[in-house]
């Protein structure tokens, strides 16, 4: 008998959703997360608030985690992750592995994976903005992490700066690094930090160096708009080449292609845009599902773009930033749509198998 | 909306990605590895690989690759400009090399990469570079002997030319053809290296042979451009210097040494000196060095000495001064290549091997912070000079080098 | 002396096909697209360039020309721009994995092999330079360091004509005892580089930018060469 539950692999946003909505169309969930929590990144992360509207991420997340606890249709497993897979939909043989060492067996019916992503670590060897060296110097990451805290200060003296500067495009868009992809959603997220430090320090100057703003749709004036007009937030097109240190002050090196002209200019913190890179876990679930990685290093899908969740493997899905960079909307819709289709395909296999139980043994 | 208990320091710094040095991962490095591209073309039947003879160190290079640093048994690829105008700055690479007791070549069989003269003026081509590297390679070959290579434009070069010949199967077919006519095979090193990155790799050696003190000397420390801008991935790093984000080929010797390296902001600039431009239109040169080098680490770090790995930047660095001066710039800081420290360091006369006469900036305080008795050894010198005048000797050997 | 009038004025009479046949040039080097990807514009190469800080000169700008297949803006830089690059390869940063430094060799390349007048000026004063290379094998010698050529280095230079063979036979390394050159380099070793200079074609590029200097190198290395058995 085919197996009627769908394996969620991974307990962020995209797996959050994907778990409730699979067990609103009626089909048991197990949802596995190798971390001690749920909630993923955002949590993680310390995010502070989720781009553009600002809402708290913190309460966010807990009304998601609120959504699959306590569901007896839902089964969660913590520091859990899964360590083989085999078979196709409706039989999926699958082991997981706690962290205790214990293992587990099970079969089931399709498998979502909701790995998600890591930040790209700018400390790397092809970048030369000082972030192992310096303590100013922040990624997008630490600067949440304030936020969340409704605070911002200079790491190195404890007290609010007065300059402050993103740089853009920190481990994306870069054929030096490998990184060939923009990674979509960094542009917004600095700019609605760019809003939440000058609500927090007015006197503060804030400064975004960039290549291209990249403000989809309702973004330009939600936020673009909004950081200029209302924030004076600076936008400088032109990026940086290094970032040193001179006497009391951080310094980049960037040119104003506006201008045309090299600058360097004193910052109390700068803050990396970094971008997204496929998680661990992501590269460890595609060796264990063999699971093709498309070019960039990311869950390959097939139909795309009239299809974002399926992959090559059939009764697989993804969702979220497993498949490549993703904005919160994306990994939310990407999560309803594989839940619809990982509940379809156990159907489809529960249907069969009595078709051919009534039929008396024929069938396909 | 600040928060009424103020959050302490430590509490909101970094600590998203936990680890303070990144843990490089050369099997997923971002560019290809052209050592292998070198054994496929040898296989192929394209050219012969010189292999790095068997005595050697192994140091890391930007995409935690290994390289592999011959010890001796070397053929010393000589720069115009330290054989010209900075003597000493030879003399030092070869007097490390005799007090260590490695083996080395000095060749007459050998002509400039000619690169300052393809940067400075552009009258040459892809062709002529890449059959004047390949024509010094054979001729290392023919001695047995491993090409080290002593300028860092020559190194810088010799990376982009290793890069175009294995890229491009026209130009390889034109060399060889140039290279038969001359009676020599095509033959092409494992690895280019530079004489800093040997420096680099007898960095212990060197400390233990130390006679001077020298922790209480501050250095800058001016990396080449050509050294690790040019084929990026080929040049020395370490983690646990500069977050492992910046080339540590030579600060890791003034560390090894014991010297104090003080950081400043223009790190990353190129000195200025511009090939062309420092023969024939010098205000840029002059300008740029001082400006963006010199007056930065004077104000910034107040150095004792700022030690490069380059003939062009010890070129630009110590000859852009004096005028600078006139003009009352605040300048004034002595440069040396870390060969030359090194070999200070290890007790190495000031004027029969470093030569420093023929050096601009005065380099006598330094000396003296060092504890080097340089009138003495200025008179020593000055007694070789009149027994060559008298013609009691042809010329100063090695032995006289390091006669006490 | 070519007045500023003049030289714009030469620019600017030139036909679009001749400055066509120059852009085509640059365009099927071998290298070129090595050095050529694409362009974003992020202003990297600008940010990290050293001439950019001194001249009005723009890598980024050079390259979104050549990008653009703008061939009289390419044409201008080529007379114009192109001599003010240090070639230091700061601009190798570029994240689109494009060097502007490396077109600029070759947009230099193509303006001496077609004798432009710009790349003339240009190498003014440079030619006892090219002699050095082409004819001894080495690039600078001791004998270059004389005051009167270099009176901003300081007195040492003085120093160092005035006591130049005393000082030379004063160095450690035997390959060093000399003073027209950097260090001894063999003949045989000379005849090799000539014919390689022959081989290339480097010869007629000097032939297009100083007439007189080719003379004598010709005559230098013609002579060369037949004693050893070759011929051009």
């Amino acid at each position: 008998m085919p197996s009627d539950t769908v394996l969620i692999i991974g307990g962020g946003p995209a797996g959050l959703y994907a778990a409730r909505s699979v067990a609103d169309l009626g089909a048991p969930v197990m949802l596995v997360e190798k971390r001690e929590h749920l909630g993923g990144t955002p949590v993680t992360a310390n995010y502070a608030s989720f781009t553009p509207h600002l809402e708290d991420a913190e309460t966010s997340m807990q009304r998601m985690v609120n959504e699959v606890s306590n569901d007896p249709q839902i089964e969660i497993l913590l520091q859990t992750r899964v360590t083989a897979g085999g078979g196709g939909p409706g039989d999926f043989a699958v082991t997981l592995a706690s962290r205790s060492g214990e293992t587990r067996e099970l079969s089931v019916g399709s498998i979502i994976v909701a790995t998600g992503f890591d930040h790209f670590d700018p400390g790397r060897e092809t970048q030369m903005y000082g972030y192992y060296e310096y303590e100013d110097v922040l990624t997008l990451v630490d600067a949440e992490k304030m936020l969340k805290a409704k605070q911002f200060v200079r790491p190195s003296t404890g007290e609010p700066p007065k300059r402050v500067c993103f740089i853009q495009c920190v481990g994306s868009r870069d054929r030096r690094l490998g990184n060939e992809y923009c990674s979509k959603v960094c542009c917004g997220v600095a700019t609605k930090e760019a809003i939440e430090i000058k609500e927090l320090l007015p006197d503060a100057k804030v400064f975004i160096f960039y290549i291209d703003m990249r403000m989809y749709g309702f973004w330009e004036d939600q936020l673009y708009w909004k950081a200029q007009e209302e924030h004076k937030v600076n936008f400088i097109r032109g990026i940086v080449t290094e970032v040193l240190r001179r006497g009391d002050s951080l310094v980049i090196k960037g040119e104003d292609t506006t201008m045309g002209r090299p600058m360097e200019i004193p910052m109390d913190v700068v803050i990396l845009s970094v971008g997204m890179v496929p998680s661990a876990g992501t590269i460890e679930i595609a060796k264990v599902l063999n699971l093709p990685r498309e070019r960039h290093g990311f869950l390959e899908t097939v139909g795309a773009p009239l299809d974002t969740v399926t992959t090559p493997v059939p009764g697989i899905f993804v969702a979220g930033a497993a498949a490549g960079p993703k904005d919160i909307e994306d990994s939310i819709s990407m999560a309803g749509t594989a839940a619809m289709k990982a509940v379809s395909i156990v159907r489809r296999q529960l249907r069969q198998a009595a078709t051919t139980v009534s039929a008396g043994g024929g069938g396909e | 909306m600040t928060s009424e208990v103020p959050i302490p320091v430590t509490a909101l710094t970094r600590g998203t990605i936990p680890q303070r040095v990144f843990q490089r991962d050369p099997a997923n490095a971002p560019t290809e590895d052209i050592r292998e591209k070198l054994f496929e073309l040898e296989a192929q039947g394209e050219w012969i690989v010189q292999r790095v003879p068997d005595d050697t160190i192994e140091a890391m290079t930007k995409y935690g690759r290994t390289k592999r640093i011959p010890r001796q048994f070397t053929w010393h690829h000589k720069s115009c400009g330290q054989c010209g105008h900075i003597p000493g700055y030879s003399t030092s690479i070869f007097w490390l090399h005799r007090q260590l007791g490695m083996e080395y070549y000095d060749p007459t069989d050998q002509t400039s990469c000619t690169a300052w003269n393809y940067y400075a003026s552009a009258t040459s081509n892809a062709a002529a570079q890449a059959a004047v590297a390949v024509r010094n390679f054979a001729a290392a070959y023919e001695t047995g002997y491993f090409p080290m290579i002593h300028c860092g434009t020559s190194y810088g070069h010799y990376k982009e030319t290793r890069e175009q010949l294995v890229h491009h199967p026209e130009l390889r077919k034109q060399v060889r053809d140039i290279m038969a006519k001359l009676g020599k095979p095509l033959v092409i090193p494992e690895e280019i290296v530079h004489y800093s990155e040997w420096v680099h790799a007898m960095r212990f050696e060197i400390a233990k042979r130390r006679v001077y003190d020298v922790s209480n000397i501050t250095v800058t420390v001016h990396p080449a451009c050509h050294y690790y801008k040019l084929v990026a991935e080929d040049a020395i790093y370490d983690p646990d210097l500069y977050g492992g984000q910046r080339t540590a080929v030579i600060t890791a010797v003034v560390e090894a040494l014991g010297a104090k390296v003080a950081d400043y902001s223009t790190w990353f600039d190129c000195c200025g000196f511009g090939f062309r431009h420092i023969l024939v239109q010098r205000d840029f040169t002059r300008s740029f060095a001082t400006l963006r080098k010199i007056e930065r680490m004077k104000e910034e770090a107040n150095p004792d000495v700022t030690l490069t790995h380059d003939t062009g930047c010890v070129t630009t660095l110590d000859k852009s001064q004096f005028a600078a001066r006139a003009h009352g710039r605040n300048v004034g800081i002595p440069v040396l290549s870390e060969a030359q420290f090194a070999a200070l360091a290890m007790g190495a006369h000031p004027y029969r091997v470093c030569q420093l006469h023929w050096h601009s900036v005065d380099y006598r305080p330094l000396l003296e912070k060092m504890g080097i008795d340089w009138q003495a050894r200025w008179a020593e010198f000055q007694e070789d000079i009149e027994r060559l005048r008298r013609g009691e000797m042809q010329f100063l050997t090695w032995e006289d080098a390091d006669a006490k | 002396m070519v007045t500023q009038t003049a030289k714009h004025s030469h620019v600017a009479d030139v036909p679009y096909e001749e400055k066509e046949r120059l852009f085509t040039q640059v365009t099927e080097d071998i290298r070129f697209h090595d050095y050529l990807k694409g362009c974003y514009e992020c202003g990297i190469c600008v940010a990290a360039c050293p001439s950019a800080r001194f001249y009005d000169f723009s890598p980024r700008k050079i390259t979104q020309a050549v990008a653009r297949e703008d061939i009289d803006l390419v044409y201008e830089q080529m007379n114009e721009d192109v001599w003010n690059c240090s070639q230091c390869f700061s601009c190798d940063r570029c994240p689109r994995g494009n060097s502007p430094g490396g077109l600029i060799t070759i947009l230099r390349e193509v303006a001496v092999k077609n004798g432009l007048h710009s790349a003339k000026e240009a190498l003014e004063g440079y030619s006892r330079i090219v002699y050095k290379i082409m004819s001894t094998g080495t690039q600078v010698s001791p004998d270059m360091l004389q005051p009167d050529a270099f009176p901003d280095w300081g007195p040492e230079v003085k120093d160092v004509s005035d006591n130049l063979d005393l000082w030379r036979r004063a160095i450690p390394p035997e390959t060093h005892h000399t003073t027209e050159s950097a260090w001894v380099v063999d003949e045989k070793t000379l005849t090799e580089l000539y014919l390689i200079w022959h081989m290339t074609g480097v010869l007629d590029m000097i032939k297009e930018i100083d007439e007189g200097l080719h003379m004598i190198l010709q005559d230098v290395m013609e002579e060369a060469l037949e004693e050893k058995g070759f011929s051009v």
